[in-house]
C-alpha cells in the first residue's frame, strides 16, 4: 500500500523558500511551501498578484530554484542538479503553456511545436511527424506552415498547448493560458486542456479567473507565499491516469485476484460521466 | 550528440538566411582580409617558384658563396633598403675566386660584382646602368643566350663588354649592329662584342637584371672603378652527391685565406633563394600584418553582428530554455552562426583573392600560386577568428536568464 502511494505521488515540495533580496529589500515569494502533487491530478492555483504562484510554476518548471527546501520530481530530488540536467527533464518531462503563447515569431508553427523535441535528440522526420500528430489533435493540421503571427490568439495557444504536449510529458504547467484570450477562445482551451487531462496528464495550472475551478480537481488558494485553503474536489482514487499506469494496475489487479479491485475503476467511470 | 550538432547547423544557416544583407556584409568583412592574405601568399609563392625554377634551369650543382653581415638579418635587410649598392662592404675579393678553383671537385666559379656607372656613346649618355664584372666561366655556370656577337673570351676580354638587350635598345636603339662599336665608361673605351637575348626575368638568383645590364671583365671593371665589391661566387660542383662535402671544404680554405674571417655563406640548392627574397619576405610579411589586421577587425565585425542576433533573439533564447534547450545548447547554435559567417567570409575570400592573383598575373609575370597549404591554413584560421570573436556572445546567450529572457519582447 505505502508503495503505490509514492508511485501515484508525481511531485513532492517540503519547506520550499524563494528570497528576493537581502536585509532590508528581503521578500519571500514563497515560505516553507509544502505540496505533494498526485498523477492526473488537475490543480488550479488561484491568489493576489504576487503571491508567488508564478515563482511556484517556475520552480517546479526547473525555471527556477529554491532559496532552500527540497523537490522531488518522481521521487528524485531535483532541488539541487546542475543546470544542464535541469535542462534535460524540462525537455523530457515538463511541458509548458504561457499566457503570452512564447512562440518563436520566426519558425513555422510545426517547428515551434516540435522544439521540445530537438534538445531530447528525435532527428528531424521523428520530431515533424509527432509535432504534425499533435497538430492534427487541435485541428490545426492544414496550418502547419503558418507563422505564429497569421494565426489567431486561441490558435496560438493551441500551438502552444500542442508544443507542451508533444514530447509526452509528466506534468504541463501553464501560467493563465486563458489570461489573453476572449471567453470563446478561453473554452476552447480549458476543453482541450481538459481532454488532455482526461487521458491521465497532470496539470499544474495558474489563473486569475474562478470560473475556470469547474475544470479542476484540486484548487489550491495561495497567500503571502503559502497555501491559504487547498480544496479537492476528486478523490485521489477516482483521478484519471495514463493509460500505461491503467495497464499496469490491471496487471497488478489480476496477480492479486481480488474481485473488489475491478469495482472502483468501474465506479470511477460513473462518477466522472456525471460530472 | 551528432544530431544536435546538424540541427544547430541548420538553425545557423536559417538564421543567416533570414538575415542576408547583414550576414553577407559581414562576411565581406572577413573576406577582404581572406583576400589580401591570400594574394599576398600566392605573389610570395610564386615569386619563391620563379626563383626556385630558376635555380633548377642552372642545375643541381651550383653552389653560392655570399659575403655575411654580421649583423643580425633585420638590421641587414634596413641596410639592404637603405643603401644603393646591396653589398657595400663585401669581404670577398678576386682571390678567393682563385682559391675556390683549386678546391677539388669544383668544375667553375665565377663571381658577380655589381657597379653603377655613366655609360656614354657618341649619340647618349645614360646615367647608373648596372654593370656585372664577372670571368670567363660565367657562362658555364649560368646558360645565357647571346643573341649576337659572343660572350667574353680569353681573346677578347680585354675591353670587351656585353651588353643586355634592353640596354642595347636603349643606347643605340638597335640590338644588330651594335656588335664592334664602343662605349665609354668611366674614361675608358669598351668595344661591344655581344649582345644578349631577351631574358626577361624580373627575379634572379644573381640580384641581377641582366637586359639593363652590361658584363664585362671583373679585372677590368676593378681598374675601371679602383675597387669590386664582390657580392657573391657562384660554383659549378662536378656532381651533386658532393655538396655538402664540397661545402666544408670552400669554407675550409676561405677561412684559411682570409685568417680566420668567418663572415662568408655557402648555400646550395634551395638555400640559394633565401638572400634574393629576404627582402621582399620582409615586405610581404609586413603585408601580410596589415591584412591580419583588416581580418581581425572583420572577426570584431562578426562579434558586433552576433551580439546583436543575441540581443534580437533574446525572447527566442528564452523560450528554447524552457523548452528544454541547455546552455551548451543555445551556446552552440550561437557559436556555429559565428562560425558559419567566418567561414563563408573565408571562402568568399579565398575566391576573391585568386581572382586578383590572377588579374595580376595578366599584367605582371607572377603566375597565381594555389597550394593546399594555403587554403588549409586559411581555413584553419578563419575557424579560429569565428570562435575567437562567436564565443563572447555565444557565452552572453547561454548565460541568459530564461525567466527574464521571456519576458523580453521585441
Amino acid at each position: 500500500m505505502e508503495q503505490k502511494v509514492s508511485e501515484n505521488t508525481l511531485i513532492e515540495l517540503k519547506g520550499l523558500t524563494k528570497r528576493y533580496g537581502y536585509g532590508d529589500t528581503e521578500s519571500f515569494a514563497l515560505k516553507d511551501f509544502d505540496l505533494s502533487v498526485k498523477r492526473g491530478e488537475f490543480i488550479m492555483i488561484m491568489g493576489p498578484s504576487g503571491c508567488g504562484k508564478t515563482t511556484l510554476l517556475d520552480i517546479i518548471g526547473l525555471l527556477d530554484r529554491a532559496t532552500h527546501g527540497d523537490y522531488y520530481l518522481n521521487g528524485e530530488n531535483v532541488a539541487s542538479i546542475s543546470a544542464h540536467r535541469q535542462a534535460k527533464l524540462r525537455a523530457k518531462k515538463i511541458g509548458f503553456i504561457f499566457q503570452n503563447f512564447n512562440l518563436i515569431d520566426d519558425l513555422p508553427i510545426i517547428e515551434n511545436v516540435s522544439l521540445p523535441l530537438v534538445y531530447s535528440g528525435y532527428t528531424k522526420t521523428a520530431r515533424l511527424k509527432k509535432a504534425s500528430a499533435a497538430l492534427k489533435r487541435f485541428h490545426l493540421e492544414e496550418r502547419e506552415y503558418y507563422l505564429p503571427y497569421q494565426l489567431s490568439g486561441g490558435q496560438q495557444q493551441r500551438v502552444s498547448i500542442a508544443r507542451a504536449i508533444v514530447s509526452d510529458p509528466e506534468i504541463i504547467l501553464a501560467d493563465e493560458p486563458t489570461g489573453n484570450l476572449d471567453s470563446r477562445s478561453s473554452h476552447i482551451v480549458m476543453e482541450e486542456l481538459r481532454a488532455i487531462h482526461e487521458e491521465g496528464n497532470t496539470i499544474i495550472m495558474v489563473t486569475h479567473n474562478p470560473a475556470l475551478t469547474v475544470y479542476a480537481t484540486r484548487v489550491i488558494n495561495m497567500l503571502d507565499g503559502h497555501i491559504d485553503t487547498d480544496i479537492k474536489t476528486v478523490s485521489d482514487a477516482n483521478l484519471p491516469q495514463p493509460i500505461s499506469v491503467k495497464i499496469k494496475k490491471k496487471q497488478d489487479d489480476f496477480t492479486s485476484l481480488t474481485e473488489n479491485n475491478s469495482k472502483p475503476t468501474k465506479k470511477r467511470k460513473k462518477s466522472r460521466r456525471k460530472k | 550528440m551528432a544530431l544536435l550538432l546538424k540541427t544547430h547547423y541548420k538553425l545557423a544557416k536559417a538564421s543567416i538566411k533570414e538575415n542576408r544583407t547583414r550576414s553577407f556584409l559581414t562576411c565581406l568583412g572577413i573576406a577582404i582580409g581572406v583576400a589580401s592574405i591570400i594574394m599576398i601568399l600566392s605573389l610570395t609563392g610564386s615569386i619563391s617558384n620563379l626563383v626556385k625554377s630558376e635555380i633548377g634551369g642552372i642545375g643541381n650543382d651550383l653552389v653560392v658563396v655570399r659575403p655575411s653581415s654580421t649583423k643580425d638579418s633585420i638590421t641587414s635587410v634596413v641596410e639592404e633598403l637603405t643603401s644603393a649598392n646591396s653589398f657595400q662592404n663585401s669581404n670577398l675579393s678576386i682571390s678567393d675566386v682563385d682559391t675556390i678553383k683549386k678546391i677539388p671537385n669544383v668544375v667553375a666559379a665565377a663571381p658577380i660584382a655589381i657597379s653603377n656607372n655613366t655609360i656614354i656613346t657618341e649619340k647618349n649618355t645614360i646615367n647608373s646602368v648596372t654593370i656585372l664584372g664577372t670571368n670567363l666561366d660565367f657562362t658555364s655556370i649560368e646558360p645565357l643566350s647571346i643573341r649576337y656577337g659572343a660572350f667574353l673570351t680569353e681573346a677578347n676580354e680585354e675591353k670587351s663588354i656585353v651588353l643586355g638587350h634592353t640596354l642595347s635598345l636603349a643606347l643605340f636603339n638597335t640590338i644588330n649592329s651594335t656588335i664592334g662599336k664602343t662605349v665609354t665608361i668611366m674614361g675608358e673605351k669598351y668595344m661591344i662584342v655581344g649582345v644578349l637575348d631577351k631574358v626577361d626575368k624580373t627575379v634572379s638568383f644573381n640580384n641581377v637584371d641582366y637586359d639593363n645590364a652590361a658584363i664585362m671583365d671583373i679585372d677590368n671593371l676593378e681598374k675601371a672603378t679602383g675597387s669590386v665589391q664582390i657580392q657573391q661566387i657562384n660554383i659549378k660542383a662536378a656532381n651533386t652527391d658532393s655538396l655538402p662535402e664540397l661545402k666544408k671544404n670552400i669554407i675550409a680554405s676561405l677561412t684559411e685565406q682570409k685568417h680566420g674571417d668567418t663572415n662568408f655563406s655557402v648555400t646550395y640548392g634551395d638555400d640559394i633563394t633565401h638572400p634574393a627574397g629576404s627582402l621582399f619576405n620582409i615586405i610581404s610579411g609586413m603585408l601580410a600584418l596589415v591584412a591580419g589586421i583588416s581580418l581581425i577587425v572583420g572577426g570584431i565585425g562578426v562579434m558586433n553582428i552576433m551580439l546583436v542576433s543575441v540581443a534580437e533573439r533574446t525572447h527566442e533564447i528564452g523560450v528554447r530554455k524552457a523548452v528544454g534547450a541547455s546552455g551548451g545548447n543555445i551556446l552552440m547554435q550561437f557559436l556555429f552562426e559565428a562560425l558559419i559567417l567566418s567561414i563563408l567570409g573565408g571562402l568568399l575570400g579565398m575566391v576573391l583573392g585568386y581572382f586578383f592573383a590572377f588579374l595580376l598575373s595578366t599584367i605582371t609575370p607572377f603566375a597565381p600560386y594555389i597550394s593546399w597549404k594555403i587554403i588549409v591554413i586559411t581555413i584553419l584560421t578563419v575557424i579560429m577568428i569565428g570562435i575567437l570573436f562567436g564565443i563572447y556572445p555565444a557565452i552572453k546567450a547561454a548565460n541568459k536568464d530564461s525567466i527574464e529572457s521571456l519576458k523580453h519582447y521585441r
